[in-house]
Formats: structure tokens, C-alpha cells, sequence
């Protein structure tokens, strides 16, 4: 089987205002592997949110190919693209966009209505990933009682409820402050490294592409043909928090203090 | 957390929009419900009314039959025939004077004349009448007071008194100071067998209480002819001839020689029944008339009803579909089909529904008399307190006095509660539709 999670061929997207034509995507081709943390940079308008609707098969494309876990889902119908959207792809919103009638623990629960999961799978699974994400403490709590960040990490609980084969993330710092931001943005870097989670981020905040693995940069609707690097990790986001002594990223338990490591 | 869950979730955060809706619909629900239940109770209503009619003119044609040899006289004509109970609506009343009965008897082929003395109480009741003109109030005798002959061989071969006595005995040969009073009488005054009544001046023991709705005391005739100081008369004369063909001749013999007085034989009493039936047939028709009058009013209401349920709950989710247009996207983006979405908002107008339809049952049950009247005018058009159905001068029963009751059965509330669901499915169909067909990427850019 390929490494490769998410690919798009020469994908092009065209909006029609009247009888201008405007080209939101042109040629974009886009290889993801499995476990990367890639960051689409670009300014306003360039593109990157009418890229990740595509990729997360929100929107169809003009022309070309999005090929997810090695299926084009272009030629996918319509009515069921939402087998996609629910097994294959996570979303995280800008504005966190969790149901504010349900509790945290309710609004993980609510991507795998409708999975074959029983019921105390479900359960298992939530609590699995708010502990992941650090919010155990207040999984019963509605969306309007958490604050913008506790939001953002239940949104990202809920986007990987399915275990999808990528996480699409659109400005999930964009209306974080500078600490929230930086906490947001760690727990995602730790998901690609300690889950092997494949995320696509679509940000223009330089410092929090600078913790992708990749950074792409869009203009115009295209991608650009400079790639960068990013530090995908900063100092201390591999080491105990309370001896701060290195641990690996497989590791549940600190191998020195022996305590559990967030 | 399942579909029903946050249907139960949405419906009940928004709680005054869901109350006023709850009461909007749950007054359309009582509609259906109290409607059917009123046409139904007339339905019944009627049935009884017919089934009245039609045991009276039976009753009416037996016992004209079995008196084909009998001749009435009368003081005055408001008697018109045998088997119908007197109305006495205070008239002054006229009397024969018992001599004429010696003459009458030694007229060739007369057999028997059975004297009667029917007078009115002096006591009194207003009772108010409802006719298509308007309201008015009449004074009616409390009782009726009927005198008869005491003798065994009418007693038992003219059935001059009550058959069916409940309580107590009947008169007999040779009782003097004792009566026998009607069940209507006996819960008028509470009067029982052994106690005593006041009649006129005098007070008579009660030694027997018989089933009628009319007011009626019997006693010995003399008795009466004593205390209504009317020695020497009567008011009535059961003439029985000996035979059939002697009816015409001996009839015309009374009447050439008392023209005062009004007589009335076998073939005067059958064209009597046979226009009363017309009358009453005409009537009835007049009635189903107005039943099916009521019914095209009752079926275009609840038309209103349904089209109104349909067009809340349509409009209600309408505007919830538009609030919630975000969480529409969200849904989609994390993995909801269109008919997911679809059946939320279809199980969110069903519950709707399933609430109002349970308010609007309660409402429909204790409120149907008064919501049927108010919307069918003429729900009970043979009540005496409504128009519609003239009394005239006989008594068809105990269903004329009768008030209609309008009480829905399990069936009505059952079949309403289910047009009531599947209305609240329908109207939230096109709204739920209009979600499940929302672009998920449109949708998330809605504010």
C-alpha cells in the first residue's frame, strides 16, 4: 500500500460571477504522505480555504484529481462523498463550530453516529480523545462554558473521532490569542508525531506554519514552487513536563520520573 | 446521543418559540378532534331521535288499532289523539256535564262510556322555549291531574290507567283519598309511595309511582270532581261501541246532537297519525338537512385545521432550517448524509407534533362540547334548547329533552393523533429537504 495519504493532480477550480470567470485554483499539484504535518500558507485570498474544501470534498473541482487513501474522489457521487467526510477526513474549523447544545463529550461522540461502534466503543473512544486532547476534566461541559482554546481541542477530539487518514485544519489558531495559539498548534505537531496523524493546515500566522513539517505557499491559486521546512517541533514538546528529562514520541509514560506525559 | 436526543435538545432550548407553537398547534389538534366528535354526537343524536319516532308511530298505530271501536269526546279539541299525552298550556278548561253520558248510553250498539276529568294544577313553572325567532317564557301547570272511574271492568278491559308502575300499587275498584303519581312528579317534589302530596286543597296519600317523563297525578274521578270543585263533570268521554260498523253511525248521532263537543274516531285518529307522520318525516328531513349543512361546515374546518398544522409546522422548521443553516455544514462537513440531516429535522417536526398532539388531546377532550358548539352552530339541532326540530304536540322521548353529549371516542382521538403526526412529518418534509440538499461549503460560510 502507498504512503501516500493525499494527492491532487493539476486540480483547478473556477468560479463563475456572471460572466467573469474567476480562477480561485489553478494546476495545483499536491502530494501528502502519511504522518505529515503540512502548512499552506498564503495572504487573503489566495486560495487556501477553496483548496482544503476540495481536499476534504466539501467542493468539487473544475478540473483535476484529488486522490484520497487512492481513491479520486471527484468521481465520487455527490450523495456519497459523505462516506469520505466521515471515515477518511477530519475537519477543524476556525471558529470551532461545535453544537452548542451539546456537551464536549457529546460533541466528540457525534461524528461516529451511524459507525458501526457500539455504544460503549463510542464512550471508550471519546474519552480517549478528550484525555488526548487534555480536556477530561471537563468533558461534560457545553461549548458556551470552555474557553476558546478548551473549544478548539474538543473540535480536534471530534475531528479525530473516525481515526481519519487526514486531518484538514483551516486557521484553527485564527481566533486564539498568542498562548492559545501555541498550545493549539503543539497538540497538532504532537498528533503528527505521536499518532502519526496526517494534517493539512491552512494558516497565514508564519509562526504557527513555522511548527508544520512542510510549509507550501499559495499565490494567485497556485502553488507556489518553494517548499520549506518547518521545525515541526520546539524544544520541550518531546520531553517530560515535570522531570524535563527526553522522552520519544511513542512514549505514554516518562521513562525517567515515570509520570504521564500529556 | 441519538437523532432523538438533539431533537429533544433543540426543541427545548428555544422554549417560548416552542410554547407558542405547542399552543398553535395544539388548538388545531383540539379542532380535530372536538369537530368529529360533535358530527358524531349529532349523528347518534339523530339516530335516537328516528329510532324515537319510529317506536312512537308504532306504538301510535297499535293503539289505534286496538281502539277501532272506540269514540273520543271531548270539551275541547286540544285532545287530539289517543296515546299523546295532554299539553297543557293553561287554556281555560271546559268541561261536559256527566248527563250527557246517560243519553249517549241508550243510544243503540254503544257498550261502555269510560268518563275522565282532566284538569291543570294550580301550581305553576316557567320554562323557557328557544324557537328560530328568538327566546320566550311560558308558564306551564306543574301537573296534570286525571280523574278516572274506578271500575274493575274498565280497569282491565280499557287499560284506563298507567301499565307500568315502578314503585307501590296501581289504583284499584273503590280507592278514594289515594293517588298515584308519575317518576317525573316524584323527583319534582320528592314524593314517594307513602308519603303524602298536596292536591288542591286536599291531601292524598301516594300508593304507587309509574315510569313517564310527564308530570301526571291519577286519583279516583269523583275525588277530582270534589276538589277542583267540578261535581257533575267530566273532560273526556270513552265511548266503546260493540262493534266496528257502528262507529260512523253512532259518531254522527253525538255529533248532531252535541255540536259543542268534539268527537273523534278510529279513521279520524289514523289521518291524525298519517299527517303527524308527514309532518315528522318532513321535519327529520329538515334535520339531515341540516346535519349535512354542518357536516360540509365541520369538513371544511378541519381542512382549515390541517392546512393550518401543515403550514406552522412548515414555516416553523422553515425558520429553523434558515437559524441553523451553520450547523447544517458542520454536520455534513463531519460526516452526516443528506438523509441524516433529513431525519433530524423531520423527527424534530414530529416531536413538535407528538407534544402539541398531546396538549391538543387533553384540550379536545375536555373542551369538545364547548369548541363543537362554537364551531358547529347547530351540533344539536334537536335539543330543546335549540332550535331546529319542532316539538309540536308529541313527545318522541327522552332524546328531545335531552342535551347532546359531545365526547370524543378512543378511535377519533387515535386517528387524529395520527393525521396529527403524519401532518407534522409532511410539514416538515420541505424544510428538511431544503437542509439535506444545503451545500455543506455554503452552509459553513452562512452568518
Amino acid at each position: 500500500m502507498s504512503n501516500i495519504v493525499l494527492e491532487t493532480e493539476n486540480l483547478e477550480k473556477v468560479y463563475a460571477i456572471g460572466r467573469r470567470k474567476i480562477n480561485a485554483l489553478s494546476d495545483v499539484n499536491l502530494r501528502v504522505n502519511k504522518g505529515d504535518f503540512v502548512a499552506i500558507m498564503g495572504p487573503s485570498g489566495s486560495g487556501k480555504t477553496t483548496l482544503l474544501n476540495l481536499l476534504g470534498c466539501l467542493d468539487r473541482p473544475t478540473n483535476g484529481k484529488v486522490i484520497l487513501d487512492d481513491v479520486d474522489v471527484t468521481r465520487v457521487q455527490e450523495k456519497a462523498l459523505w462516506k469520505f467526510r466521515k471515515y477518511k477526513i477530519g475537519f477543524i474549523f476556525q471558529t470551532f463550530n461545535l453544537l452548542p447544545y451539546l456537551s464536549a463529550i457529546e460533541n466528540v461522540e457525534l461524528p461516529m453516529e451511524g459507525t458501526e461502534k457500539s455504544k460503549s466503543e463510542k464512550r471508550k473512544r471519546t474519552h480517549e480523545l478528550l484525555e488526548i486532547v487534555g480536556l477530561s476534566a471537563r468533558k461534560e461541559h457545553k461549548p458556551p462554558r470552555l474557553s476558546a482554546g478548551e473549544q478548539q481541542r474538543v473540535a480536534i477530539a471530534r475531528a479525530l473521532a473516525n481515526s481519519p487518514a487526514i486531518l484538514l485544519a483551516d486557521e484553527p489558531t485564527g481566533n486564539l490569542d498568542v498562548k492559545t495559539s501555541f498550545e493549539i498548534v503543539r497538540l497538532l505537531s504532537k498528533l503528527s508525531i505521536i499518532q502519526r496523524t496526517t494534517i493539512v493546515m491552512v494558516t497565514h500566522d508564519s509562526n504557527v506554519a513555522s511548527r508544520a513539517g512542510r510549509i507550501l505557499f499559495l499565490s494567485d491559486g497556485r502553488l507556489l514552487n518553494r517548499e520549506k521546512k518547518g521545525m515541526h517541533l520546539l524544544k520541550g514538546d518531546l520531553t517530560c513536563p515535570h522531570c524535563h528529562k527526553p522522552t520519544q514520541p511513542d512514549h505514554t509514560f516518562c521513562p525517567r520520573c515515570g509520570k504521564k506525559l500529556d | 446521543m441519538g437523532a432523538l436526543t438533539r431533537a429533544v435538545r433543540n426543541v427545548s432550548r428555544r422554549k417560548i418559540r416552542t410554547f407558542l407553537v405547542i399552543i398553535a398547534l395544539s388548538f388545531s389538534m383540539a379542532i380535530m378532534i372536538s369537530i368529529p366528535a360533535g358530527i358524531m354526537a349529532n349523528q347518534e343524536a339523530a339516530q335516537s331521535i328516528i329510532e324515537n319516532y319510529n317506536n312512537t308511530i308504532t306504538s301510535m298505530q297499535e293503539e289505534i288499532n286496538k281502539t277501532s271501536t272506540l269514540i273520543e269526546i271531548s270539551a275541547s279539541s286540544r285532545r287530539g289523539m289517543v296515546g299523546m299525552p295532554v299539553p297543557v298550556f293553561g287554556r281555560e278548561e271546559t268541561f261536559i256535564n256527566a248527563t250527557v253520558i246517560d243519553e249517549i248510553s241508550t243510544i243503540e250498539g254503544v257498550k261502555d262510556i269510560v268518563p275522565f276529568l282532566e284538569v291543570s294544577s294550580e301550581e305553576t313553572t316557567e320554562e323557557t322555549m328557544s324557537t328560530p325567532r328568538g327566546s320566550f317564557t311560558i308558564s306551564r301547570p306543574v301537573y296534570t291531574i286525571t280523574g278516572v272511574c274506578l271500575k274493575s271492568t274498565f280497569i282491565d278491559e280499557y287499560s284506563i290507567l298507567p301499565t307500568n308502575v315502578m314503585d307501590g300499587r296501581n289504583l284499584t275498584e273503590g280507592d278514594c283519598g289515594v293517588i298515584i303519581i308519575s317518576l317525573n312528579l316524584s323527583d319534582y317534589y320528592s314524593v314517594y309511595v307513602g308519603d303524602k302530596l298536596k292536591v288542591c286543597s286536599e291531601t292524598f296519600n301516594v300508593v304507587g309511582v309509574y315510569n313517564s317523563t310527564a308530570r301526571t297525578v291519577y286519583m279516583n274521578i269523583t275525588d277530582v270532581q270534589r276538589i277542583t270543585d267540578n261535581m257533575g263533570n267530566v273532560s273526556r268521554l270513552d265511548v266503546y261501541v260493540e262493534d266496528i260498523s257502528y262507529v260512523d253511525g253512532i259518531a254522527e248521532v253525538i255529533e248532531a246532537a252535541y255540536p259543542e263537543l268534539y268527537v273523534t274516531t278510529y279513521q279520524d285518529r289514523l289521518a291524525n297519525l298519517e299527517r303527524t307522520q308527514a309532518m315528522y318525516e318532513a321535519t327529520l328531513e329538515n334535520a339531515e338537512s341540516t346535519i349535512s349543512q354542518t357536516q360540509a361546515v365541520a369538513f371544511q374546518e378541519i381542512l382549515i385545521a390541517i392546512v393550518a398544522t401543515s403550514l406552522i409546522v412548515l414555516f416553523m422548521m422553515l425558520y429553523t432550517v434558515r437559524e441553523r443553516t451553520k450547523e447544517i455544514g458542520v454536520l455534513k462537513a463531519i460526516g452526516f448524509s443528506n438523509w441524516n440531516v433529513m431525519s433530524q429535522f423531520i423527527l424534530e417536526g414530529i416531536l413538535l407534533s407528538v407534544m402539541a398532539g398531546g396538549v391538543g388531546t387533553l384540550i379536545g377532550i375536555v373542551g369538545a362540547p364547548v369548541i363543537s358548539s362554537l364551531l358547529l352552530p347547530s351540533v344539536n339541532p334537536f335539543s330543546t334548547q335549540q332550535s331546529g326540530f319542532p316539538r309540536q304536540n308529541i313527545n318522541f322521548g327522552t332524546a328531545l329533552s335531552q342535551s347532546v353529549t359531545v365526547t370524543p371516542d378512543p378511535q377519533t382521538l387515535l386517528l387524529a393523533f395520527g393525521v396529527f403526526l403524519l401532518l407534522g412529518a409532511l410539514g416538515s418534509l420541505y424544510p428538511a429537504w431544503r437542509a439535506a440538499r444545503t451545500s455543506p461549503m455554503e452552509a459553513l460560510r452562512y452568518e
